[in-house]
């Protein structure tokens, strides 16, 4: 991970040097609770599964038509593991937007990839296409396209100035929320259910294929933008000062844009819309263990991972059998607790 | 229309009456032209056609999304996945049978006390699983075909329907009987069913149609456009459905439209009854300039009695016509030539 605490001191504005030690500390924490939240989230549902089951289908000693050993790998498994993807994304998404742009409000919507792969998801669910191929590949490409979008006019003037990136953003965004609004308005009934399913937030059918295409995908995503971690540090403390100690700030925003917008469009194309992971996990991270970027982007990234984990078991059990969407639970368990903390710490915001 | 294609296989009957509403489309030009004798026929057709699918164990159905469902033996624990499905189990005396059922499966009472399998457009697959039926019944709309496959990989038969009509829901129910086991009681429904049905198109055939304006939804006004069974049972009601040409199924239309629609009935169909619907009612009271308002023609009618293609829809139907054709003597048993005369 070649932190080099010589570095540290370059970075007054940072506060505490962050070392190697404590990143890989903090991170095996991190996933040793991911992996007992994960444990927790198969054994809990609508459906009992005993340890003794678990055990059995785990070291491969149930058949293949045991609804136990259905209930956990096509139902379950599935479904925890696209949760983690979704959260892991969303919540790293977050942090890389809040330092690019230098705003706390940012989240990984903000360039409009929310409302583009909405748009996208909306017109598959219009002609009919699969959730297994069609739908996801359209709503990755919406997100495509108002990203594009929204990079084509905020680039035009200085660079890639923050709040003409967010405003375009915005617009872009409004923009294409009209068009769904459009679509809904008009569509028939049995679209409109699964319309608004995606669009609140689904994460019920998730399949092993799309995980295998997700799963690395995000890991790629995540190596890469780690790489631009001290990046993220100096930019987030003023690109003066970036720029002064000679770090190509404009690519280095290109790259990270690109590479943190494929990443949230992707998840999101088999997820549909989940709010407040990506603009709470960050803060609280950065409450938790500061704001260097070479720490912050893991901590989040598994918070956010293990956030929605936990999130999403409520939200397939507290109305069992039915089932409540996964935003209402991320808001309501996510705000009380950002509140406490907010008002114990302050919120550590250090970039403007 | 499948029906003409071939006589029937078992198979047949699932794809020829619950592929979209084409049945009830061809009764219906047949019966425009007024020819009796071909109306006549083709309802016996109609039964003979049910009647060929005789129960035979270990049977190979095909469900309206073209599935094939093999039953070894007539299913003992039915989970039923939309409300209607479950009225028409309870209908064919399969109470005891129905091992789970959707959140709002409140009628008959009884269901209610059944075990929930989440909701009709989102049902919780391990519920399901952990019930052990031998067969579920679900829906072309409503159930995502992700639970239909995972249901399939846990070895449970499922079966969808898709009544879009008034006949697709009679045929469905007789679909459903030959799938239980118990082809006759379905069969002896169905002719009852059909019976009342065809003696209210009987009385209407020949008679005006009055522009009928539903209104399923108070604010904003929404209404129905013709690919919806509502249509179907204002067709068969003797009635013009003010809003079928256009082009949103359950679209949300202006005061305004109403008034240049010209409606000569109007009718509120609400799951509620009394305060809100009565004050809807007088509200379009106030509009003395659409003729159903000045002959007084407003009516309201119970939800579930003509928007779910259940048993009841016959007596939904019944309702309507009574509505919309008030001048017909509807009491009276058999009066063919009494109605024949009069047109």
């Amino acid at each position: 991970m070649g932190l080099q605490s010589s570095e540290e001191a370059e970075m007054g504005t940072l506060g505490k040097p962050v070392t190697a030690a404590k990143v890989v500390k903090v991170s095996v924490v991190l996933i040793t609770i991911l992996v007992i939240t994960v444990i927790v989230a198969t054994m809990i549902g609508t459906a009992t599964v005993t340890w003794e089951q678990l055990w059995n289908v785990l070291s491969g000693h149930a058949r293949e038509t045991d609804p136990a050993k259905l209930v956990i790998f096509r139902i379950r498994l599935p479904r925890i593991i696209l949760a983690g993807l979704v959260g892991f994304s969303l919540s790293l998404g977050g942090v890389v937007f809040q330092a690019l742009l230098r705003n706390p409000l940012a989240d990984p919507f903000i360039l409009g990839v929310s409302s583009g792969s909405a748009f996208g998801a909306v017109i598959g669910i219009m002609f009919g296409f699969s959730f297994t191929f069609g739908i996801p590949a359209l709503a990755f490409g919406g997100a495509l396209l108002t990203m594009y979008l929204v990079l084509v006019v905020g680039r035009k003037k200085i660079g890639m100035e923050s709040s003409t990136i967010i405003l375009a953003g915005v617009i872009i965004n409004a923009f294409f929320t009209a068009v769904i609004m459009f679509f809904i308005a008009t569509a028939v009934n049995d679209q409109l259910h699964t319309m608004l399913f995606w669009l609140y937030g689904d994460l019920s059918q998730s399949r092993f294929g799309e995980l295998a295409i997700a799963g690395p995908a995000v890991l790629v995503g995540f190596v890469i933008l780690y790489c631009f971690g001290k990046h993220l540090n100096l930019i987030t403390a003023g690109e003066e000062a970036a720029l002064h100690l000679g770090v190509d700030v404009g690519k280095a925003k290109l790259v990270c844009f690109l590479v943190v917008s494929l990443v949230v469009g992707l998840v999101v194309a088999f997820s549909g819309l989940i709010g407040f992971v990506g603009l709470v996990i960050p803060h609280l991270c950065r409450m938790l263990f500061g704001s260097d970027h070479r720490l912050l982007m893991p901590a989040s990234a598994l918070g956010g991972a293990i956030f929605l984990i936990a999130a999403d078991t409520l939200a397939r059990t507290v109305i069992s059998p039915s089932e409540l969407p996964v935003g209402v639970i991320t808001a309501f368990l996510g705000a009380p607790f950002f509140i406490y903390l907010l008002r114990k710490r302050g919120s550590r915001w250090t970039g403007s | 229309m499948r029906i003409k294609t071939g006589f029937p296989q078992v198979e047949d009957i699932g794809l020829g009456f619950f592929w979209g509403n084409e049945p009830g489309e061809e009764h219906m030009i047949l019966r425009d032209h007024g020819r009796k004798k071909e109306q006549v026929f083709l309802a016996l057709a109609c039964i003979v056609l049910l009647l060929a699918a005789a129960p035979c164990w270990g049977k190979v159905f095909r469900d309206a999304l073209n599935r094939t469902v093999v039953l070894d033996s007539p299913p003992q624990r039915i989970v039923s996945l939309a409300p209607n499905i479950t009225e028409i189990l309870y209908y064919l005396g399969l109470g005891e049978r129905v091992a789970g059922v959707t959140q709002y499966s409140y009628y008959p009472p009884e269901a209610m006390k059944k075990p929930k399998v989440g909701s009709y457009i989102r049902v919780n697959a391990e519920k399901i699983i952990e019930l052990k039926p031998d067969l579920v019944l679900g829906t072309m709309d409503g159930n995502s075909s992700h639970t239909i496959d995972l249901l399939g990989q846990a070895g449970i038969p499922v079966y969808v329907v898709n009544p879009r009509s008034v006949r697709g829901t009679i045929a469905t129910i007789a679909c459903i009987s030959d799938l239980a086991g118990v082809k006759e009681r379905g069969d002896e429904a169905a002719v009852l069913l059909t019976e009342r049905l065809e003696k209210i198109v009987r009385k209407t055939t020949g008679l005006d149609r009055p522009t009928v304006f539903l209104q399923i939804n108070i604010k904003p006004i929404m209404t129905v456009n013709s690919h919806t069974i509502h249509n179907d049972v204002i067709r068969l009601a003797g009635g013009k459905n003010m809003t079928g040409n256009l082009p949103i199924t359950y679209p949300r239309i202006s005061r305004e439209e109403v008034l240049a629609g010209k409606p000569d009935v109007i009718i509120i169909s609400s799951m509620e009854r009394g305060g809100r619907f009565e004050r809807a009612r007088q509200e379009w009271l106030r509009w003395p300039s659409i003729p159903a308002v000045k002959h007084r023609r407003v009516y309201l009618v119970d939800s579930d009695l003509i928007d779910r293609p259940s048993p009841r829809i016959i007596r939904g139907l019944e309702i309507m016509a009574s509505f919309i054709h008030p001048e017909v003597n509807w009491s009276g048993g058999r009066e063919v030539e009494k109605d024949g005369a009069a047109k």
